[in-house]
């Protein structure tokens, strides 16, 4: 340990040395956008296209959470619920008032942003389990409202939400959608990557640790505090978009639960909370699992519990930290083995 | 004056931490700050870095600008740094990141280029790694940039919440306790880092110190605090022969002789 | 860094797509059915088991003209997204020639989109909301009674055999609401019967006298209670206490047919009556026959009529299978799935364990796809512990009924 860690400055001042290329720095999201693009090639069925876009919505929904959950630390049970005001935004928009999608996404991404932002005042003050249980209850208050409203559809559902329409064409297929969901989540990905990245996300992990020792950082609490909740909403806002003007367009107040959000959470715990790529990855698995346990729906609840149970036995810090501790053992090793052929 | 306080009061419930306390501190200098346990020093640094809110009355001037009643963060934007008596290093986070939090004040791109990974973020990260690498040397942590701080010995979380404040470029640095816990060796290490820092970067210091060796050594000028109220306040030579300031301490009246013998041991 | 994250999203995909492979169903020669309904609930796993295992008896004796029948049984949870994730992967990656399903009448609605886009017949078991089948689409066929009757089978036969003067007292929830603004709605539009006295309390409300006494001094020939559980017991219960007769006939909402009801009220139960789609108390050798099985194999006392109409269904979908003429190879699905839903359109006048005749047509109309257009009344006869039943009218309608607007 002693001596990786005496060779890691070295490292640093490496990297720092090294010119920024564009390549280095961007090669990663051509790569994975080039795969992305070719990856319906690779499934079967439309079935799979259609598992593929939940994945993909999925993804953007986790990746929100982790911002404001594994990020900046402030535990929400409110993420799915700012999914429903996004979704429901978006269909009043499209089905009461004809705005095309091109359109109501981005105005029901805003929107829940807004809300997002108004949800994020009361954790000035509240913190851990009663943050968690205001923003349950804020959640839950959304739902009953919509399962009320009956120019939300109410209990019945809010059904012949239109879908987009690409050049006179509606995209129904599931692969077609893929196209607009795809470069939608590839985007959140990468601004997410950008934004954890760069001062932002800094003040973020501040602000989880101490946030006493962040103020005195000069970081202004309450700011950042709202940021990530506002962040988070955008994204929960546009994925509920995509859920709302996914074929067959019909949304309803049972599918924006308690346990979406433990599902969410999942995702977010499995993947690594506060890992970058954590919201990415356990997105991914908690949907294929999901998916792969539907034949045994006796036992999906057991299935998952143990899973829950199991990860945080065996990795508390989730696929994301296995990935981390796997990188910075082989840097350490790296380094050692250049210093020796160096000596 | 750099920073001048007036009047300055704190109870909590009936407890009175600081009672109508005036300070003023030059630009420059290094002003150490003693008293026994619960005279109410690390209240002060609360009430002064607007952790805490002082009671109608006081007044807190820094730099010509009265500061009375900021939040915390805003304080610290206008150059006025602390470390904690218990550190509040960011355990999680690389030593590196510790240091790039203290700097966030002069992060220069906005929230919009940072959501779009702008070419000039990254240049702009670059420099900042660049600068905050070299003030790691000064601090002799380089070789520990990337580790988790939390796995840091506690003469390098020291140095290294020493370190965080600096990176906040301060123009006032407020030490709370910063050799508390260490061996010899290493208090003369971080006073040397101190007073090199301050040379370098024309600081000027307020240190809580309950070591008296660091204070006398150090220190322009002492200011002694008991329960909440200054009841000395000179040079350390002058400050160690006041017999007020040893019955503070020792609870009882001291020959000079025992005085020195004191010191000299502590 | 970067090889690592292009390793790491191959790794990735490969493991999706590994995933994703297995489950496609590529046998030939056998009919698939998909069923989902919303299992994790009493005896939900059971209504599914059950229409399951009836579907599986057909392959013991050789099959449907030596057509194998394969189910794929999944779990909805009442959750319209899972729903429709089922209904996806019966269609692409099942491959199924038939879905059954839903429960709730919110997951049945995007079903019914998918299956009219998909082309692939949808027979509905449960779900009762009238506009499922106004959709238009050709594609599905209800068996369960639509709201439409449903709401009108106690006001139809009340007015023929008791009387139009209806007093109305219920509690102000979803369920007290609906039933009393169907009655009045049934009264004032077929025989413009305007109401003898309408009385809405709390849902949390005990005494329920001071409504009693004046409905009592009105004389009316029918009471009709609206409300929960605990609110039917104590208006049965206190209608006698203030002297209404036994004469006046006590009708009430669907949660009537809950054991706490004649449990709670005594005797005061005899007499009340409610609608349902059966009753396990039905006299008919068909019905006893069934309610045996169900006792047996499926260890429930009184069978409800979600697990009849789940048994129903079962048999229409084998009687529909019988009549198609199929194929089952991977090129004829598009024209299997055509057949079967042809073969469900000829289905007249089918009598089995259902309140009535089960009709279907080809017109994509709610006239010809709500196939069961009657109801029946249950009454108390007994109250307490050892509560009893018996059934007291079947109501048809004609298959336009209830769709003026």
């Amino acid at each position: 340990m002693e001596d990786a860690s005496i060779s890691a400055g070295d490292a640093v001042r490496r990297d720092l040395g090294a010119r920024p290329l564009w390549s280095r720095l961007h090669l990663p999201w051509v790569a994975g956008a080039l795969f992305l693009l070719l990856l319906p090639w690779a499934t079967r069925n439309a079935y799979h296209h259609y598992i593929l876009n939940l994945i993909l919505i999925n993804v953007i929904l986790a990746v929100g959470l982790n911002i404001v959950k594994g990020f900046a630390g402030q535990v929400t049970v409110g993420h799915y619920a700012m999914a429903a005001i996004g979704a429901y935004a978006s269909a009043v928009f499209a089905a009461k008032f004809g705005v095309p999608f091109w359109l109501a996404l981005p105005a029901a991404t805003l929107f829940t942003g807004l809300v997002g932002a108004i949800v994020g005042i009361p954790a000035f003050r509240l913190e851990g389990a009663y943050l968690a249980l205001a923003t349950l209850g804020l959640a839950e208050s959304v739902r009953i409202a919509i399962g009320v409203t009956d120019y939300l559809g109410a209990a019945v559902g809010f059904s012949d939400i239109p879908p987009p329409v690409f050049f006179g064409r509606p995209v129904v297929d599931h692969i077609a959608y893929y196209y607009i969901v795809m470069p939608l989540a590839l985007a959140g990905i990468y601004f997410s990557f950008c934004i954890l990245r760069s001062d932002i996300g800094r003040s973020f992990k501040a602000l989880r640790e101490d946030s006493l020792a962040a103020a005195a950082c000069g970081i202004n609490v309450r700011k950042y505090k709202l940021l990530a909740f506002l962040i988070s909403a955008l994204y929960a806002g546009c994925a509920g978009s995509l859920q709302a003007h996914m074929a067959p367009g019909f949304l309803h107040p049972n599918s924006y639960t308690i346990t979406e959000m433990v599902t969410l959470l999942l995702m977010v715990v499995m993947g690594g909370l506060g890992h970058i790529w954590g919201g990415v990855i356990g997105a991914a698995i908690v949907t294929v699992i999901y998916d792969l346990t539907r034949d045994y729906y006796q036992y999906q609840m057991a299935i998952f519990g143990m899973v829950i149970v199991l990860t945080v036995m065996f990795m508390p810090r989730g696929i994301g930290g296995l990935i981390d501790d796997y990188l910075a053992k082989r840097r350490f090793v790296a380094i050692r083995r250049a210093k020796a052929n160096a000596a | 004056m750099l920073l001048e306080v007036t009047g300055l009061s704190k109870r909590f419930g009936g407890l009175v931490a600081v009672s109508k306390l005036d300070l003023s501190i030059r630009e420059g200098e290094i002003r150490g700050i003693i008293g026994p346990n619960g005279s109410g020093k690390s209240t002060l640094f609360n009430l002064i870095s607007g952790v805490y809110q002082a009671e109608p009355g006081g007044r807190i001037v820094f730099a010509g600008e009265d500061i009375t009643g900021y939040p915390s963060h805003e304080i610290a934007r206008r150059g006025i740094a602390r470390t904690f008596q218990l550190l509040r290093i960011f355990t999680q986070m690389s030593v590196l990141e510790n240091l790039l939090i203290g700097y966030h004040p002069h992060v220069r791109y906005g929230s919009a280029a940072a959501t779009l990974g702008s070419a000039s973020v990254w240049t702009e990260e670059r420099r900042l790694k660049d600068e905050m690498m070299e003030l790691l040397g000064f601090i002799g942590l380089t070789d520990y940039a990337e580790i988790p701080a939390g796995e840091l010995s506690i003469g390098q979380r020291r140095l290294l919440a020493l370190g965080r404040a600096m990176a906040m470029r301060p123009k006032l640095l407020m030490l709370d306790e910063p050799a508390a816990g260490l061996s010899p060796v290493n208090v003369d290490k971080l006073l040397s880092t101190v007073l090199a820092l301050k040379q370098r970067y024309g600081l000027t210091v307020v240190i809580i110190e309950h070591i008296l060796k660091v204070v006398m050594e150090s220190c322009d000028t002492v200011t002694v605090l008991e329960h909440g109220e200054k009841i000395a306040e000179g040079a350390p030579a002058a400050i160690k022969d006041d017999h007020r300031v040893i019955e503070a301490y020792l609870g009882k009246e001291m020959g000079d002789a025992e005085v020195r013998a004191f010191l000299k041991a502590s | 860094m970067v090889a690592y994250v292009v390793r790491l999203c191959l790794a990735l995909a490969l493991g999706l797509a590994f995933s994703l492979r297995p489950g496609v169903a590529d046998a030939q020669g056998t009919i698939r059915v998909g069923i989902t309904l919303r299992m994790l609930v009493e005896n939900g796993f059971k209504y599914g088991q059950m229409a399951q295992d009836e579907l599986l008896a057909v392959n013991a004796a050789g099959g449907i003209k030596g057509q194998k029948i394969e189910v794929v049984l999944l779990d909805d949870e009442c959750k319209p997204d899972k729903g429709v994730a089922n209904t996806n992967r019966f269609i692409h990656q099942n491959k199924v020639h038939l879905i059954m399903g839903s429960t709730c009448s919110s997951v049945t609605l995007p079903m019914v989109d998918i299956v009219t886009k998909e082309e692939i017949p949808l027979i509905i078991p449960h779900s009762t909301n009238t506009t499922i089948t106004q959709k238009g689409s050709a594609w599905i066929f209800r068996t369960s009674v639509a709201e439409r009757f449903y709401a009108a089978v106690h006001a139809k036969y009340l007015a023929e055999n008791a009387g139009k003067k209806v007093a109305y007292l219920f509690t102000n929830d979803g369920a007290g609401i609906s039933f009393v603004r169907d009655y009045k709605s049934y009264m004032a539009d077929t025989y413009k019967v305007e109401p003898l006295y309408e009385g809405q309390m709390q849902e949390t409300d005990l005494d329920f006298r001071p409504h009693l006494l004046k409905i009592k001094s009105l004389n009316p020939d029918v009471l009709a209670i609206g409300g929960q559980i605990d609110a039917i017991a104590r208006i049965s219960q206190q209608s006698y206490e203030v002297g209404i007769p036994s004469k006046v006939r006590r009708v009430s909402a669907s949660a009537a047919s809950n054991a706490p009801v004649p449990e709670l009220a005594g005797d005061a139960v005899k007499g009340l009556i409610f609608a349902a789609a059966f009753s396990c108390t039905d006299e008919r050798p068909i019905a006893k026959e069934f309610v045996k099985m169900v006792q047996e194999k499926y260890k429930v006392r009184c069978p409800d009529h979600d697990f009849s109409q789940a048994y129903e269904t079962a048999q229409l979908v084998k009687l529909a299978l019988s009549r198609a003429k199929l194929t089952l190879t991977d090129a004829s699905l598009a024209d299997d799935r055509k057949a079967i839903r042809d073969a469900f359109a000829t289905i007249k006048d089918y009598q089995g364990l259902a309140s009535g005749p089960i009709n279907f047509c080809a017109d994509p109309t709610p006239q010809c796809r709500d196939g069961n257009r009657t109801g029946i009344l249950v009454e108390y006869t007994k109250g307490g512990k050892d509560y009893e039943m018996r059934v007291l009218a079947r109501v048809g309608f004609e298959a336009d009924f209830g769709l003026k607007k």
